[in-house]
């Protein structure tokens, strides 16, 4: 399977590799994007099974590539990676289209969690 | 205008051990000792702003080896291979973490700016009209680090940091 990671830090990009790897999800193919924008045209050239995406970016933030995402027609799996969580952001995530939030500081325990079910 | 703050210094504490555990000191061997000095010295600081329903700024401030080492445990590699660029981005990151924890704390309708980081200790910054109203004040390995959060009042003048 190819996931795609898309963070604004590149330090974080790593620790989310790091923590798939530590999870055991780290046979998977890995590729990343810095901003929402570029996630949207990786997504649609790269054709992931899965996009894990922070929310808060610059040129265009992770709720936006997904509804983007979905208004083109492309049904990728979504799920955030952020420091943000509120009740707000996880009704618009859900209604967008996102199958889950995990929220920094995180675990691998918290990634075998959310992905087991997702990834096998 | 917003509303009175909500998130105490047990809350700010509970959030910075939580960073502590997951990325800067898993093996619980370094934590951070609290020293409650608000006037400790910081060499660099980053920041990210709330605006909304609660309007202000959370500030991360450290020494210099205190943010090389930072780095150096998000990125698990030794403080000497940390770059400068892996500094800010580093700091970013944890105002950004901070942040959106707090964030998650008020009431809906706040929104989260992208972090702003500076090579310059926190005594440098001004927030118009902000007064800090929490911190967590302590040292790490001897290097001090702090995370404070500021709060804008439409109903005074004053002008933080002090």
């Amino acid at each position: 399977m190819k996931i795609l990671i898309a963070d604004d830090s590149r330090v974080m990009r790593q620790i989310v590799v790091r923590t798939l790897r530590q999870a055991g999800f780290g046979d998977h193919v890995l590729i990343e994007a810095a901003n929402g924008r570029e996630a949207l045209e990786k997504t649609k050239a790269e054709d992931p099974d899965l996009v894990l995406s922070d929310w808060n970016m610059p040129e265009m933030n992770g709720i936006e590539c997904l509804r983007q995402l979905r208004a083109a027609g492309n049904d990728v799996k979504f799920g955030f990676v952020t420091s943000e969580s509120t009740p707000e952001m996880k009704e618009q995530a859900e209604t967008a289209g996102a199958l889950f939030f995990i929220v920094k500081p995180f675990s691998a325990e918290r990634f075998d969690e959310v992905l087991a079910p997702i990834l096998g | 205008m917003s509303v009175e703050v909500e998130v105490n210094e047990n809350d700010l504490a509970e959030m910075v051990e939580q960073v502590w555990e997951s990325y800067l000191d898993p093996e619980g061997l370094s934590p951070l000792l609290l020293t409650y000095d608000e006037n400790q010295s910081s060499e660099v600081h980053s920041s990210v702003s709330i605006s909304g329903s609660w309007t202000g700024h959370i500030v991360y401030a450290s020494s210099f080896p205190a943010a090389r080492r930072a780095a150096a445990a998000f990125m698990a590699a030794e403080p000497d291979e940390v770059s400068e660029e892996d500094l800010a981005d580093v700091l970013g990151e944890l105002a950004n973490i901070v942040g959106g924890n707090v964030k998650a704390m008020l009431p809906d309708g706040a929104y989260l700016s992208l972090p702003q980081v500076v090579f310059a200790p926190e005594a440098t910054a001004r927030y118009p009209n902000a007064h800090r109203v929490s911190g967590v004040y302590g040292l790490w390995d001897g290097e001090p680090v702090s995370i404070s959060m500021w709060q804008i009042r439409g109903d005074n003048n004053k002008e933080g940091a002090e």
